[in-house]
């Protein structure tokens, strides 16, 4: 029962906590490639720049809350500017070189940030301290903060794709751009629009795990990584599988550490992600077929 | 074009620095090629190629560490460990086609990678530092650079005519015909995977082979020689020459070292530079350095597209 209290139960939130921050980031992943069928290899980057965008807002106004607003506008506009100029041109042309852009994309956005910020750690100081007692233990306020802004923001996405128009269009893009485009709509804004949406997505994902993690330019190299399998886990271009594999991975990661040294965990994580690869590419809830 | 490369190190200005450049340049080069094997020829996107390299670098460093100082033995131990790893890797990641392919050989890239990241045997994230140079034959070591260029050179040119053969017999076209229409190739009877499975395997020996050659020059192997980036790296070079082209990536290859050198030494954001100069390609010249010659006329290089 000590054991349970002291040790599983925190462990178990750890993991609900980051599980729901990496669903903000593979939800964008997955949407994307969905809409594009490009891996976006600059997400990772995107993610990145939310968190330094944060510290460069709260250093200028010295709030936490007018980071939370202003990085995710900021990441979403250099989002939207970056699908206007480099991927749009290559919507008929094949994955592939999406994929090999956004890796060129990625290089950019690291050694900007390198250059702007230096290549130091940097952390940003949570918007409150102290912890709450809870089932027998006490838990940092702030992880709590996140868990439940996290879940809200899923919750508002969840809302957004099936009760808006906009949302539906996005949805019906994913299904069938070209017929969509033959109703009159028009794609290729939806498709800057969500681009946009994702970049966002991802910044506010990396500010919100500013707190608890370290920022640095490299930062996004190794979430992509995690991103990735998360979205094969729950099957490429699902959404509600992209969030159920996010919290069963952000599980599986901090419920590992309990037995194993964090490389062991790391490659226990590649080595569920190679079965699955093997067994059943689509993942959880992936369409039959799709890219197999 | 080999008469030039095998008189480069005649010129006057030719230190002890650029020869080494020149090495890592035909090194790549040579690497590059490989992955056009896969990229060009058979349309598979391999992001797990820096594995290939760093075990052949690390076989190497480890036998020239325990004093095995013979070249012979260090590329067969490479040939070995490589050898192991890809069948495994290739036997998996050809069963699948596209994203999928690459997503596979990038995760059991990352495995080997963590291993040697997080081995105090193998020097963890420090690597195997100064190793002695390899011997060629008895007392004769590959200690300066003029003859590390020279052995990289020959490599060069032997993985060419390798590669050459391969693409123009019957195999290579029958890759082609895998990359163009995977499914109407197995109608036609042939085993698609068994091709695929061949094909991978060629690749990542000849890349694990160019990677035993490295701690000959460096004297050391590290565990970033394997992070997955520098897969892209090796992707990026493929890209830059041309792909399909065997000549193309060896240029695109020898391009990016030497971009990267030239631009490193003005500016220290130079991947600023390089990430712009894969964005160009991409956008404006998909068929690579080798397009711009198509494009000005001469057809002297073949191209599969």
């Amino acid at each position: 029962m000590d054991y349970l209290v002291a040790v599983l139960l925190p462990q178990l939130l750890h993991g609900l906590v980051f599980g729901a921050a990496l669903g903000l980031l593979a939800l964008g992943l997955t949407v994307i490639f969905g809409l594009l069928g490009v891996m976006n290899f600059a997400h990772g980057e995107l993610y990145m720049l939310g968190a330094y965008a944060g510290i460069a807002v709260v250093g200028a106004t010295h709030s936490f809350w007018a980071a939370l607003v202003v990085a995710p506008l900021a990441v979403g506009a250099i989002g939207a500017v970056t699908e206007l100029t480099t991927l749009r041109p290559l919507y008929r042309r094949e994955p592939l070189y999406g994929l090999i852009l956004t890796f060129g994309l990625a290089l950019v956005f690291r050694e900007g940030a390198r250059q702007i910020w230096g290549g130091d750690m940097r952390r940003i100081v949570p918007p409150f301290t102290g912890s709450t007692p809870l089932l027998g233990m006490t838990y940092p306020n702030y992880r709590l903060f996140l868990l439940a802004a996290s879940s809200l923001l899923l919750l508002a996405i969840w809302l957004f794709f099936t009760r808006t128009r906009a949302g539906i269009l996005v949805r019906a893009a994913v299904q069938d751009a070209e017929m969509l485009d033959g109703l009159g709509v028009n794609v290729p804004r939806v498709f800057t629009l969500t681009f946009a949406g994702s970049a966002a997505l991802a910044a506010l994902a990396g500010l919100l795990l500013a707190p608890i993690f370290t920022v640095y330019p490299q930062m996004g190299v190794e979430m992509i990584l995690l991103a990735f399998i998360v979205v094969i886990l729950g099957g490429m271009g699902s959404m509600g599988g992209s969030v159920i594999a996010a919290f069963v991975i952000g599980l599986a990661q901090s419920l590992l550490t309990l037995w194993m040294n964090p490389q062991r965990v790391a490659i226990a994580i590649f080595a569920i992600m190679i079965v699955i690869l093997i067994v059943r590419p689509r993942g959880f809830f992936g369409r039959e077929g799709v890219l197999e | 074009m080999w008469l030039l490369l095998a008189l480069l190190p005649a010129l006057p200005f030719m230190s002890k620095f650029y020869l080494l450049l020149a090495f890592d340049a035909l090194l790549f080069g040579t690497i590059a090629m490989s992955l056009d094997l896969l990229m060009g020829y058979t349309g598979l996107v391999s992001f797990g190629h820096a594995a290939f390299f760093g075990l052949g670098a690390y076989a190497s460093a480890v036998l020239l560490e325990r004093g095995i100082v013979s070249l012979w033995a260090c590329l067969l131990g490479a040939l070995l460990v490589v050898g192991l790893y890809a069948l495994v890797v290739s036997f998996f990641a050809t069963a699948r086609r596209g994203i999928y392919f690459a997503l596979l050989t990038l995760i059991f890239a990352e495995v080997v990678y963590t291993f040697f990241r997080y081995t105090q045997t193998f020097g963890g994230s420090d690597g195997i530092q100064g190793v002695p140079s390899p011997r060629l034959i008895g007392d004769v070591a590959i200690d300066t650079p003029l003859r590390n260029y020279y052995l990289v050179l020959v490599y060069l040119g032997l993985a060419y005519l390798a590669c050459r053969v391969l693409v123009t017999s019957h195999f290579g076209r029958v890759l082609v015909a895998i990359r163009e229409n995977e499914d109407r190739t197995r109608f036609l009877g042939y085993d698609v995977q068994r091709y695929k499975l061949a094909v991978c395997m060629i690749s990542a020996l000849l890349t694990g082979l160019g990677g035993a050659l490295y701690p000959g020059r460096s004297a050391f192997a590290t565990p970033d020689l394997m992070l997955w980036t520098v897969s892209g790296e090796f992707i990026i070079m493929v890209m830059i020459g041309g792909l399909g082209t065997l000549a193309g990536p060896v240029v695109g290859g020898a391009f990016f070292v030497l971009l990267q050198e030239k631009v490193s030494s003005y500016v220290d954001w130079y991947f600023i530079v390089i990430g712009l100069v894969l964005i160009f390609i991409v956008l404006f010249m998909p068929r690579g350095l080798l397009g711009v010659r198509d494009l000005l006329g001469g057809r002297r290089w073949r191209t599969t597209a």
